[in-house]
């Protein structure tokens, strides 16, 4: 599922950074697209806003098919105090942006599956590929809006996985 | 070069889209798709003329026809089977209205309101229509040229229908897209606008004509073609004629494979008919999403393959590197 997991982070990464180029993160020393995975980064005290979270969850293996099918839980995290321009009176806008840039970078539902074990990364012969994303209501804390989607992602076990 | 490969399970799909094409219905021919030239076409850019009508809901495809056992022997049993009867339905719900689904969402034919002329008898088809003006040469599929009077008639965001007056004729009527059955010469002139698929929406007026926001259906505009603004559409519960189209259905497989359901010739079956789908399944008596509910019969085309009558071709094109 390592693979799947890395796929499915590069290809919301590639679409993010085409998508709103803007939206980037500083993080350990480097400029990234704003999305990263929380397991493989050094643990937050606070999550940072502006950016997407992946966090991964359960894992479901069916393995009844000719090849296994595994499936992952994933939510995407994400929140915003708005910009300091507006006072973060637009904090409801920037969230309602992040919704919408997610909702863009989730279609289409499926993408190629990459081993990134080596540079440059290998293709596989299977594609990764998700359902339609459930949203949680906003989460309110004072000047913070955030909110999360989960999704369900699947990809089936190749030989030597 | 050595080839890798995967053992794929039963493909994964969440839905289907149908595209339609004519039917010739004058000389009885279907548009045929061919999966080995035509079977990788982006989905949204169906290759010509089928026209994409969208993603749709409850697909569902039965087979109807029936085989019985020749017997012989005793006691008898099984010696061969035949096929008694060819026949197979097809029913699925358009998310959208439009010309086309709703015209193959109802058992009869589809007629588009044209805008009526000032002071005229009420009709519940549509009243006398507005004079139609006549196209000017050189006009294309999306862009239609008129006389400079004429232009100003007509505003962006309004819908036309362009075809030929009607002259008469019997028989099939509308082309290359027949919209309706003339048993007998009528009198109205602009009947084969009411009827015709040949209908967009003008997105641009400038003093030389019309930019079209989709192109029609029939593609560039014949000799003689005229036009007049469309204000909706309607059809009825009755009447003879059978809509027939040409259909293709597609799923998308999660690993890239695709399947195919071509059938040649389907004639809607059943009467206009809708359902409500509520928006929010808390509130069922809030909110609903009004869906064209379509049901069709499969009619029998003769593969040239082998003098085999048909009803329908069921494709599958694997996933790249997929065991088969």
């Amino acid at each position: 599922m390592q693979n799947a997991k890395d796929s499915f982070y590069m290809a919301l990464r590639t679409r993010l950074a085409a998508l709103n180029p803007e939206r980037t993160i500083l993080l350990r020393g480097s400029v990234r697209p704003g999305i990263l995975v929380e397991e493989a980064e050094a643990p937050f005290n606070q999550l940072p806003s502006d950016v997407f979270i992946l966090r991964w969850h359960g894992l479901r293996v069916d393995q009844d098919l000719c090849a296994a099918m595994a499936t992952a839980e994933c939510e995407i995290l994400y929140q915003t105090c708005g910009t300091q321009s507006f006072g973060g009176l637009d904090r409801g806008r920037s969230l309602s942006q992040m919704d919408a840039e997610l909702i863009a970078i989730l279609q289409p539902c499926f993408t190629a599956k990459l081993s990134y074990t080596a540079t440059p990364p290998t293709p596989m012969l299977t594609q990764v590929f998700w359902d339609e994303s459930a949203f949680t209501p906003i989460v309110v804390q004072r000047d913070l809006v955030s909110r999360s989607a989960k999704l369900l992602v699947h990809c089936y076990q190749e030989e030597g996985e | 070069m050595a080839a890798t490969w995967f053992s794929a399970p039963a493909p994964v799909t969440r839905r289907v889209r149908a595209y339609f094409a004519p039917v010739n219905r004058v000389a009885a021919i279907p548009t045929l798709f061919d999966p080995t030239q035509q079977g990788s076409f982006p989905l949204d850019n169906p290759p010509a003329p089928w026209i994409d009508l969208g993603w749709i809901q409850d697909f569902s495809r039965k087979a109807a026809s029936k085989s019985s056992s020749v017997l012989s022997g005793i006691p008898a049993a099984p010696l061969e089977q035949v096929r008694e009867t060819l026949q197979a339905q097809v029913s699925l719900q358009f998310l959208s209205w439009t010309k086309l689904t709703m015209a193959l969402a109802t058992g009869a034919q589809h007629m588009n309101l044209l805008a009526a002329a000032g002071g005229v008898t009420a009709k519940a088809d549509g009243a006398q229509a507005v004079a139609a003006v006549s196209v000017q040469p050189g006009s294309t599929a999306t862009s239609i040229f008129l006389a400079s009077a004429d232009a100003a008639d007509f505003t962006a965001g309004s819908i036309i229908a362009l075809d030929a007056d009607y002259a008469g004729q019997t028989g099939f009527v509308g082309s290359p897209i027949s919209g309706a059955y003339v048993r007998q010469a009528i009198t109205d002139a602009d009947y084969i606008r009411r009827i015709t698929f040949n209908v967009a929406l003008v997105s641009q007026v400038t003093p030389t004509g019309l930019t079209l926001a989709q192109p029609l259906p029939a593609g560039a505009p014949v000799a003689g073609s005229k036009l007049q603004v469309v204000t909706g559409f309607v059809d009825r519960e009755g009447g003879s004629f059978y809509q027939e189209w040409s259909a293709l259905f597609v799923m998308l497989g999660s690993q890239g494979e695709r399947i195919y359901f071509h059938y040649p010739r389907l004639q809607t079956t059943a009467s206009a008919e809708e359902s409500a789908i509520p928006l929010s399944s808390k509130n069922p008596d809030g909110q609903a999403r009004v869906l064209l509910k379509a049901q069709f019969l499969a009619l029998p085309v003769t593969d040239p393959l082998d003098g085999e009558r048909v009803l329908c071709y069921r494709s599958f094109l694997p996933a790249a590197n997929a065991l088969v």
